[in-house]
């Protein structure tokens, strides 16, 4: 297919679907905005789509906790979520939607139901806005990141970013599946605290994927990063200039052709 | 139909003036005795009582608030010996400077909820900025929630519904170290921060909106009065900014439900905070319904299901459908309003200020694709009546009567009354007093002071990055930390455009401590530093438009009036003198409050000037941290002994001194000139002179770019009486920016300013080094400062975070 | 008139935090009250309280609680029994911080229609609230006036402040 259908899933509080749109829209995507109601009327179906995406936002209100209603209501009316899932086609859960994917059990194991990590406050106590250093994990297949250079920039903008795992015996799990997608890193690559790891994540840990690589979940916002003007420091000239965000959804696209 | 029921033993029409006021009193309307004759006198003559919601309803529609009558009344000035009357304040200035200018690129002015203009071929912009003064110092957080909510219905409320792309926040807080004593009730300064803070952050992040604008001022005068401007952007398309209603459309309710909130005298037990302070002067807002709203509007307005829109504001359903209805007439049946509790009386009802509502005027054919836009988003609608040809605004509930009043009346009835007001000069511009301190001490006081300071602790909580399209952040330099002077904003996410890079500013001007001295120069200066903010980012000053806002003390006192009546004639020299049309403003006046020994605190006269500006390629704005060693350093702008209302007399003690008295012909054109300058490519980077002046602005570029500078103060222009190196390093005389030109392109920047050269004042003042230094050489060729910028970046990043731990 | 099957029950749902995980929630509220001259406090620690109230049976409020409310990896949750504070020699509080009767509450609203979309029966009211488990010594008078000018505001909330088990 020459534009291949994307589901950007909405909710009551979604925010930033419009620029997730456009992003795929560049990079020859055919995206849809379409409301979790559709879904469940049955005026959509998941399955007709080769691409998901959950995008930002404050879904809900984050009333109840980051991500948990629009989670509780994935795996009610998106059930065929993990055929999808199976099938290989790329999902992407960018803050709001990754919260959602962690706590409906899809990230970072999709073929359990169980929630093994969940998000708190970050340690600052505060809402966080600021660009990170991020580095990809090398060894992770995630779909979204081939082509992409070790080291990485983009922003974060989240209150509730903090990933905690059930127990340090996931760790160990998430370490051997290749989970860990990409981690929160200084300016040269070095794990440090605040304000390189922006929430006090364990392990800085900054996004997820399967162990078969093609669902990601990551708190930065890579729609935020698919045009050079969009950095912080684009006035100096001097950054890597590849908007990588832009290549990471390339690669989603590319990847359901 | 009977006559709507007299609530209670009211009978105002028996009343006289005293028994009316304490009638007043009692249920918080406040009319004035010109009003309540002028509503004695039509009920007598139409032979009845009014009811109380009628009472509320004209009591909302002649509000401050909804009017601004002091603006729009007649006003006695005296001057020394002459005396002189302006019919129409708001008319006779910012009305007129507006007129005067002629832009045809002004859509709607001074007639919807918001100011717009052009925007490019196909689209517009809306741009209002708004108070919520009083409910935040009642309760910090849910009054700075419910002001944004506000802002933000009032730019989805303008033409048929905006998009909002940007919100903007300024604050005047009283110092978060305060250690006096304060009033009952009151809240610590620093509390009202962090609330304020907290409620601007969670109600905008809620509505996927950026905050990217903004200021703090702090005084302790502000102290109790808090004050909190809160202002957004929207994007229309020009085909929809005209709206209209027909007799005979639906009047259809949307968003969240009616309860009790924001009724007068609701089952509250009395609050110790202040002797009146009624809980229902504050409401919590509920952000999720008003980005279902927001979301379902759009749609609807895409498919073109209503005539007009407005948002429940003051007064909820009475005032949204009272100015829907202005001009024909309206029918409503309460007990179709959806409830949040099922026991709400009708006048309940009209007058709730429940959150989040709007009200549309929809066709009749095409309410049934209306409700299922509205059902798809989850946001509730119902037709709650329809609007007439009476000219007659008939409220009834379940049948009963509850509102019966004549359109025209309750628009224009309003009586104006005449006030007193005088201005005198102050006495002498003498300096005086303070105690003497050496260049680098003041620099480094400065630096640190809360006036100046990085506000990084407060931006980082705001997402000044949603919809992706800030380009122009408000943190700016290498560490993404130094102070930039305006955004910019390339609002793809809503054009739908990736390939079009128009783009906008927005930047404000706001200095109480000029209008302390003079409000009229006062004004100038205000116009003078936004403008200057939006060309050092590249807007075009030339394309911009303005929004005043005032917030004053009581204009029952003529000083106070005099000063208010002072700085409208400053605004009206301002827009014609910078050709720049104000589009939309507010005021907020009795600002004041009884301090902890029972004496008047009035806040000083504070303008808050934002303004909009189109720049038209967003790929070639500017940020203000310097770029690189050895590039020429250019200041524009003449520098003269204007210190009065200064950081440096602050720093010092020192009173009295010449404000800043701008000259809006030359200044405007220089900024043309440097913005030409800009778009060619020949500016690396450009930082206007505020607080502090040069040496501030100076170290402010050197630490976010981790370049220094040698300036050389005998280079710059300026008066030539002045002899003193400290007047030259913190003179805060406007219209003046400090430019990084790029080596290669200096003959090129100055052919910009051409003929302009001389009147602009453009003078090569030094240059950019590779030692991160900020060195300064006096008049008579000493080293006057000489301060490692990374000691000036500290001090400048400790303060806020210290004293708010 | 319809004719309610279920009897109006009121029921209390606090959710807190699990004990191994740091609460930034509680850093931050613990560092405005010993900005207050609350010295001696060493601990704080937040919850919610969610008081529901409805033609809804305690199982359904157990459902509820597990599948809403409670984030089965960081927090843990348990009914509320209405008891009087334990005397504990002044060492552990609790302060409760609710909205107004009158006040909207935005959570509680939330927290409604979710129970309605888990296909449950709608509750007439939802009301959350923010409590504070503190340790350490303070006297109740005056860490009543630090709650008002830090964590609750009077006029919008009515915040009891009792000491409380451990």
């Amino acid at each position: 297919m020459k534009n291949p259908r994307i589901l950007i899933l909405r909710a009551a509080g979604t925010n930033c679907e419009l620029e997730t749109a456009n992003a795929f829209r560049a990079v020859g995507g055919a995206p849809e905005l379409v409301h979790i109601a559709e879904i469940k009327a049955g005026k959509k179906k998941l399955m007709d789509y080769a691409v998901l995406a959950i995008p930002g936002g404050f879904s809900y209100g984050d009333d109840v906790g980051a991500g948990k209603v629009l989670a509780n209501q994935i795996r009610h009316t998106l059930t065929d979520l993990r055929q999808f899932v199976r099938l290989g086609r790329p999902v992407i859960g960018i803050c709001n939607g990754f919260q959602a994917l962690v706590k409906a059990g899809i990230l970072p194991h999709s073929n359990s139901c169980d929630q093994v990590a969940s998000f708190t406050f970050n340690d600052s106590g505060k809402f966080e806005a600021r660009w990170t250093h991020l580095r990809l994990n090398t060894q992770s297949s995630c779909v979204f990141f081939k082509g992409l250079p070790e080291m990485i920039e983009l922003p974060v903008a989240h209150g509730e970013g903090k990933l905690v795992l059930r127990s340090p015996r996931h760790l160990e799990d998430l370490k051997k599946n290749k989970s860990i997608a990409l981690q929160y890193v200084t300016e040269d690559g070095k794990l440090m605290g605040y304000p390189h790891n922006p929430n006090g994540s364990i392990f800085n840990i900054a996004g997820l994927t399967n162990p078969e690589g093609n669902v990601l979940g990551l708190m930065p916002h890579p729609e935020r990063f698919v045009e050079i003007h969009q950095h912080p420091n684009w006035t100096r000239q001097t950054y890597r200039k590849q908007a990588v965000g832009l290549e990471m959804f390339k690669n989603a696209v590319v990847h359901a052709r | 139909m009977t006559a709507p029921a007299a609530a209670g033993a009211l009978n105002v029409l028996a009343k006289s003036p005293k028994e009316l006021r304490a009638l007043g009193d009692a249920r918080h309307l406040s009319l004035n005795d010109a009003e309540w004759a002028a509503i004695q006198t039509h009920f007598k003559s139409i032979k009845r009582e009014p009811s109380l919601a009628e009472i509320e309803t004209i009591a909302q529609t002649w509000s401050e608030h909804c009017k601004h009558k002091t603006f729009t009344s007649p006003i006695r000035l005296t001057e020394g010996k002459k005396t002189r009357t302006i019919k129409n304040l708001f008319e006779e200035t910012i009305v007129a400077a507006t007129a005067a200018v002629k832009k045809p690129w002004c859509l709607s002015v001074f007639e919807d909820n918001a100011g717009i203009v052009a925007f490019g071929k196909k689209w517009a912009l809306a741009f209002k900025a708004e108070t919520h003064n009083h409910p935040s110092a009642l309760e910090p957080y849910g009054g700075a929630e419910t002001g944004v909510g506000g802002v933000i219905r009032d730019v989805l409320g303008c033409g048929l519904g905006a998009k909002p792309v940007l919100n903007t926040d300024v604050f005047c807080f009283g110092t978060p170290g305060y250690a006096g004593a304060l009033p009952e009730g009151a809240h610590h300064p620093s509390r009202t921060l962090r609330g304020v803070v907290a409620g601007v952050r969670d109600y905008g992040n809620r509505m996927g909106i950026p905050t990217a604008a903004g200021g703090i001022w702090f005084d302790d005068d502000y102290r109790l009065n808090p004050l909190v401007f809160v202002g957004t952007v929207g994007l229309i398309p020009q085909s929809a900014v005209k709206k209209e209603v027909k007799p005979g459309d639906l009047i259809v309710a949307v968003g969240g439900r009616t309860g009790r909130d924001g009724l007068h005298g609701a089952t509250f037990s009395s609050a110790n905070l202040g002797a009146d302070a009624p809980s229902s002067a504050v409401q919590i807002g509920h952000a999720i319904n008003e980005k279902r709203v927001l979301d379902a509007l759009l749609r609807a307005r895409d498919k073109g299901l209503y005539r007009s829109v407005t948002d429940c504001g003051a007064g909820g359903f009475s005032s949204a459908v009272g100015e829907l209805g202005a001009k024909c007439g309206a029918d409503v049946r309460l007990e179709a309003a959806p409830l949040k509790v099922s026991d709400l009386t009708g006048w309940e009802i009209w007058l709730s200020e429940s959150q989040e509502r709007m009200v549309l005027a929809v066709p009749p054919k095409n309410l049934k694709a209306l409700e299922a836009v509205f059902s798809a988003e989850g946001c509730e609608t119902a037709v709650i009546g329809e609007f007439t040809n009476t000219g007659r605004l008939v409220v009834t509930h379940k049948g009963e009567s509850v509102v019966d009043l004549d359109m025209k009346f309750l628009h224009k009835g309003l009586p104006r009354v005449e006030r007193e007001a005088t201005w005198s000069a102050p006495a002498t511009s003498k300096a005086s007093g303070g105690v003497e301190k050496k260049a680098p001490l003041v620099l480094r006081e400065m630096i640190a002071h809360l006036n100046v300071c990085s506000r990084e602790w407060v931006i980082r909580q705001y997402d000044h990055e949603v919809q992706g399209g800030t380009v122009i952040k408000p943190l700016q330099g290498v560490r993404h930390d130094g102070p930039g002077d305006a955004c910019v904003i390339w609002p793809h996410a809503a054009t739908g455009d990736m390939t079009d890079f128009t783009g906008f500013s927005v930047a404000h001007g706001l200095n109480p401590d000029y209008g302390r001295l003079d409000p009229y120069y006062m004004a100038l200066a205000c116009v003078d530093e936004a403008l200057r903010n939006l060309t050092c980012v590249g807007a075009d000053p030339s394309r911009a438009a303005l929004l005043d806002n005032f917030c004053w003390a009581s204009p029952a006192d003529p000083r106070q009036l005099g000063a208010l009546v002072r700085a409208a004639e400053g605004c009206r020299d301002a827009g014609k003198g910078y050709s720049a049309p104000f589009i939309s403003g507010k005021d907020s006046l009795y600002n004041q409050s009884k301090d902890e020994k029972g004496k008047e605190l009035p806040i000083p006269g504070t303008l808050l000037i934002s303004a909009i500006a189109p720049v038209p390629d967003a790929r070639k704005s500017i940020t203000m941290d310097f770029k690189g060693p050895g590039n020429p350093l250019y200041v524009i702008g003449r520098t003269n002994d204007e210190l009065g209302g200064s950081l440096y007399h602050r720093i010092l003690g020192r009173v009295g001194g010449e404000v800043p008295k701008a000259n809006p012909a030359c200044a405007i054109e220089g900024f043309k000139s440097l913005h030409a300058a800009i778009l060619k490519g020949l500016v690396l980077s450009a930082h206007d002179l505020s607080e502090g002046g040069l040496a501030v602005c100076a170290a402010e570029m050197g630490f976010s770019g981790e370049f220094g500078a040698r300036l050389d103060l005998d280079e710059l222009a300026r008066d030539p009486r002045i002899y003193s190196n400290e007047t030259l390093l913190f003179s805060e005389s406007p219209s003046r920016i400090l430019v990084e030109v790029k080596p290669e392109s200096e003959s090129a920047f100055l052919r910009h300013f051409g003929k302009g050269a001389k009147a602009a004042a453009v003078r090569r003042v030094g240059q950019t080094t590779a030692n991160p230094i900020l060195k300064v050489v006096g008049l008579d060729g000493a080293t006057v400062l000489e301060e490692p910028l990374r000691e000036l970046k500290e001090a400048w990043q400790r303060t806020l975070p210290a004293v708010l731990k | 008139m319809s004719v309610r099957a279920m009897p109006i029950a009121t029921h209390l749902i606090e959710v807190r935090l699990r004990p191994e995980f740091a609460d930034a929630e509680g850093a931050a509220a613990l560092a405005l009250l010993l900005a207050q001259s609350q010295p001696s406090l060493r601990d704080a620690r937040v919850s919610r309280v969610y008081r529901i109230n409805g033609p809804i049976t305690a199982n359904q409020v157990q459902q509820v609680a597990k599948d809403l409310l409670c984030d089965p990896v960081t927090q843990e949750h348990r009914v509320v029994a209405p008891t009087s504070p334990p005397l504990n020699g002044m060492n552990f509080w609790r302060v409760e911080v609710w909205l107004k009767p009158s006040v909207t509450d935005p959570v509680g609203e939330t927290v409604r229609d979710a129970i309605a979309d888990m296909g449950l029966p709608r509750p007439d009211s939802v009301r959350c609230a923010l409590v504070y488990r503190l340790s350490g010594r303070a006297n109740k008078a005056s860490l009543e006036k630090a709650v008002a000018r830090t964590l609750a505001n009077p006029l919008i909330h009515d915040a009891v402040v009792s000491e409380a088990h451990p």
